[in-house]
């Protein structure tokens, strides 16, 4: 009972960000219509990066207990960071084109998330090229905490060094979030409901996994 | 109907969309846990 009213509640709640977006927040100096990708683009980035750490936390934990289940939710994890890795880009591509002029610029930005997408796609790769699944899971597993300690280079560092279009310095000066309370409301709204949705979908993935093990026990 | 308007209401029938979805798979996962469970209980006997 209690789930449910809180699945109700995210589907208002991301209603309202959606009308939020469109009608309630005013528009930042600067970006003008443009504003509003603000909040779909960055909570989408804000999730990859949360999903990756969950993926690598997984992954530490498999090669602790050396449970399978653990190696599979990883994966499910990272399978959930790439998709909102390539939503981000996606949508941060979108904005490129309506403010830059051209879909792809290879701003520094934009070269990170895509060397950072690569990283992960080989994650993929890696797990796909290994058949015995102890061995897949052991592999995949120090791939994953290695590939999670470039996530931090590559989504905060490297766009700060190198001279970048993004329009971090608009909304973010100093590492700071400097925004109207109406447009705060709206993106700490956004990222809230990202993010459970998320888990919502990580949790029925990790639901589907615990259930193809049972069948996999019951077959036995 | 200005064109916010029209990018609004995609928007929320994509969202609407996506929830239903959720909410389905919700239910058929609940459906084979059931399913799987009883499976493994009739094996256990």
């Amino acid at each position: 009972m209690f789930l449910k009213s809180l699945k109700i509640i995210l589907f208002f709640l991301l209603a309202a960000v959606i009308y939020g977006a469109f009608l309630y927040a005013p528009l930042a100096k600067g970006l003008g219509e443009y504003t509003r990708v603000l909040y779909f683009h960055v909570p989408t980035a804000w999730i990859t990066v949360t999903a990756f750490a969950v993926g690598a936390l997984f992954s530490g934990i498999y090669l602790k207990n050396k449970e399978l289940k653990y190696d599979l939710w990883a994966e499910a994890a990272n399978q959930l960071g790439l998709l909102f890795g390539v939503l981000a880009t996606v949508t941060g591509s979108i904005w490129a084109k309506m403010s830059w002029g051209s879909f792809w610029n290879w701003d520094p930005r934009e070269t990170s998330i895509f060397i950072l997408l690569l990283i992960y796609a080989a994650y993929f790769a890696l797990r796909s090229a290994v058949e015995q699944a102890d061995r897949r899971a052991a592999l995949s597993a120090v791939y994953d905490l290695l590939a999670f300690v470039t996530v931090p280079f590559f989504v905060f560092v490297v766009p700060r060094i190198y001279s970048s279009l993004h329009p971090d310095p608009i909304v973010n000066t100093q590492g700071k979030i400097h925004m109207n309370g109406k447009m705060l409301l709206v993106f700490l709204s956004s990222l809230s409901a990202y993010t459970a949705v998320f888990f919502w979908m990580l949790k029925q993935r990790i639901d589907l996994i615990g259930i193809q093990l049972k069948i996999k026990q019951l077959e036995n | 109907m200005q064109p916010i308007y029209v990018v609004l209401i995609i928007n929320i029938i994509i969202w609407t969309g996506i929830f239903s979805y959720l909410l389905t798979t919700d239910k058929k996962i609940k459906t084979l846990k059931k399913k799987l469970d009883q499976l493994s209980n009739e094996k256990n006997r």
